[in-house]
């Protein structure tokens, strides 16, 4: 419609033919019907970039905001522009005017300066956190730490109190994890299904004391290597642990050896206890549990 | 809230002014412009062109037809705001540090720098509030500053009684605005250290005064009395009263400008800092310039207020529901009663 408003019906300039004139009067004028709910459906025909035929349906909702301005105001945002700004458009210029990073201000009583502003939600995270969790005394089941207990002098911390109080939350489920909410924390080694299984310092290869010999009496001169070749005849072994002297290298006169399966172990055991092994007879037993 | 960065100057601002109504934003900087702005949205309106300095001070008048500018060309100009016309030129011996119309915009003083023999003074005229009526030529008041250190800032108490003015060594004058004769004489900073901002509350019965001895004080215009302190860790170079309902102070400044290049921004203190009026308490802080804060002003309707620093920007903030929300607990009990 606008081009062929803005194209007179008189002219022939052959140069204007090409801007398709017609293909705006061909298409329908723009449907707006008003729907119950108060909105309108326009819906638009129009060719679009690629001078593909394009419907557009677009549903409208109107509102009037009102605003009281003042008169003084509103005239003198009228006003032409003077100086370097004069006959510009309205509305702010980037050379002149640029909008600055989100600023979040906040006015707090007790306010600290120094970074204290940045820290402050974390803090209150850790506070929030700790509101959550629930403290519980193991003397008096009060809700503070032990260690502040009024009672701490009074009464006996580990006494009645705690082990029932683990049992409870062990029987509720080690899936809770860390104490869940409803429990007081307990650690990793009680939880349920996670009897001994908690993570230990010492890394990837874990160690199997059902399987594990200690080895006494063994020579200054022995090595790691020699240790394993007369231990492996009898089954895999997972690990040779040979103590040294940390400063002349020589070995301290014990070892440890873990085989992958118990039985193994104890065929080791019974054989090489005995043994003679350079100029000393070796001992060899099932290693105590390490606590 | 995002601020609004205006960059229409090159040099470090020096002033800078909101309209009576808040709509528009007049700055001055020490590269010899004027420039007005839209608060709404920051579009720039115009610049007034003529001044041969650096500009030190810029005020307008209650109904936004008059501006009236001062600087280092030792002149104060008078400018139809809507037309950008320059209207008339007072010509002095020395710089002027400032100029303020009062409450009713019927006068205007501006403020001689003492220096070269000339005498630090305060000069009032009777304006003409017809942008195209004559304005005199000869100044209604002079008040010779002779005996005290040289005046810094000054301004019109309420009712155009009093002029108040601030000087070089801290202290505080009260004059008749009528006589010229001096009526109070107080020390309400650190004796030697620069009043460098007075500012008024929006009924100009009291007022706050900022100082290099990191302080700022509100004081009252009658009985120049301190009403109340605020302490700050950096020398202060502006002070502005927020409009009621809200209750704040804010402070801007920062160290002194030559020593801005030897130290970070985060050293330099260049925010604007809010205080409690009444409780002296700081609450908050807005940063954003990285050079001190030459001048701070508030939206006479309290919905926004602007800074304008030794970087060259004014910033302009609207501020968010927190700012008309904040209470201190006292407050809120006060209320439930």
């Amino acid at each position: 419609m606008a081009a062929a408003v803005q194209n007179p019906p008189g002219r022939t300039d052959w140069a204007d033919d090409d801007d398709s004139p017609d293909l705006a009067t061909a298409l329908p004028a723009p449907q707006i019907t008003k729907n119950k709910d108060g909105t309108e459906t326009v819906v638009t025909i129009f060719y679009n970039e690629e001078g593909k035929k394009v419907k557009r349906t677009q549903r409208i909702r109107r509102t009037v905001v009102k605003k009281k301005e003042n008169p003084r105001v509103a005239e003198r945002r009228q006003w032409a522009k003077i100086g370097p700004e004069a006959g510009k458009p309205p509305g702010p210029r980037p050379d002149t005017t640029t909008l600055g990073e989100n600023i979040i201000f906040r006015p707090q009583a007790g306010f600290k300066a120094g970074g204290q502003q940045e820290a402050n939600p974390q803090e209150d995270k850790k506070a929030e956190a700790l509101k959550k969790m629930q403290i519980k005394c193991r003397i008096c089941s009060g809700d503070h730490f032990t260690t502040k207990c009024p009672f701490k002098d009074t009464m006996a911390p580990e006494g009645d109190a705690a082990p029932v109080d683990m049992d409870a939350v062990a029987g509720d489920g080690g899936a809770g994890g860390g104490g869940g909410p409803g429990g007081s924390y307990v650690p990793p080694h009680l939880r349920k299904g996670g009897a001994g299984a908690g993570e230990r310092m010492g890394g990837k290869y874990e160690r199997d004391d059902l399987a594990t010999l200690r080895v006494t009496n063994v020579s200054e001169m022995a090595d790691e290597g020699e240790l394993r070749d007369a231990f492996e005849r009898f089954g895999r072994v997972t690990r040779v642990f040979l103590a040294k002297d940390r400063e002349t290298g020589r070995a301290k006169g014990f070892a440890f050896v873990s085989y992958a399966d118990r039985g193994d172990a104890a065929r080791a055991c019974e054989k090489m206890d005995g043994y003679g092994y350079h100029h000393l007879i070796l001992r060899v037993e099932f290693a105590k549990k390490s606590t | 809230m995002r601020p609004i960065l205006l960059q229409g100057h090159e040099r470090a601002l020096t002033q800078v002014k909101f309209s009576k109504e808040g709509d528009l934003i007049f700055s001055v900087s020490k590269d010899h412009i004027i420039c007005a702005w839209y608060s709404a949205n920051g579009e720039r309106f115009g610049a007034y062109k003529a001044h041969q300095g650096a500009l030190w001070t810029v005020d307008v008048d209650p109904t936004t037809t008059l501006l009236a500018s001062g600087g280092a060309d030792n002149t104060i100009r008078l400018w139809e705001v809507k037309t950008g016309k320059l209207l008339k030129t007072w010509e002095y011996g020395t710089a002027i540090k400032r100029v303020e119309f009062s409450e009713d915009g019927r006068q205007l003083l501006g403020v001689t720098e003492k220096r070269a023999g000339q005498l630090s003074t305060i000069i009032v005229y009777d304006i003409n509030q017809d942008p195209e009526g004559q304005q005199p030529n000869e100044h209604s008041l002079r008040i010779v500053v002779d005996d005290i250190p040289k005046v810094t800032v000054a301004g019109f108490s309420y009712l155009t009684k009093y002029i108040i003015s601030g000087h070089e060594d801290g202290s505080v004058t009260q004059y008749d605005a009528k006589t010229g004769e001096e009526l109070k004489h107080t020390y309400p900073h650190e004796e030697g250290s620069l009043v460098t901002d007075l500012q008024w509350s929006s009924d100009r019965t009291y007022f706050i005064t900022a100082s290099k001895d990191k302080t700022a004080k509100l004081i009252d215009a009658t009985t120049l009395d301190v009403l109340k302190t605020y302490v700050t860790d950096t020398p202060l170079n502006s002070a502005a009263i927020t409009p009621e309902p809200t209750n704040y102070v804010i402070l801007g400044g920062g160290q002194a400008a030559m020593d801005v290049t030897t130290t970070s921004a985060r050293q330099g203190k260049f925010e604007a800092r809010f205080y409690h009026k009444i409780f002296e308490e700081e609450v908050g802080r807005v940063r954003g310039h990285f050079g001190p804060l030459n001048y701070v002003a508030v939206d006479p309707t309290g919905k926004c207020y602007c800074s304008g620093g030794e970087d060259g920007y004014v910033r302009v903030h609207h501020f968010d529901p927190p700012y008309f929300d904040f209470k201190f607990e006292v407050e809120r009990e006060q209320e439930r009663r």
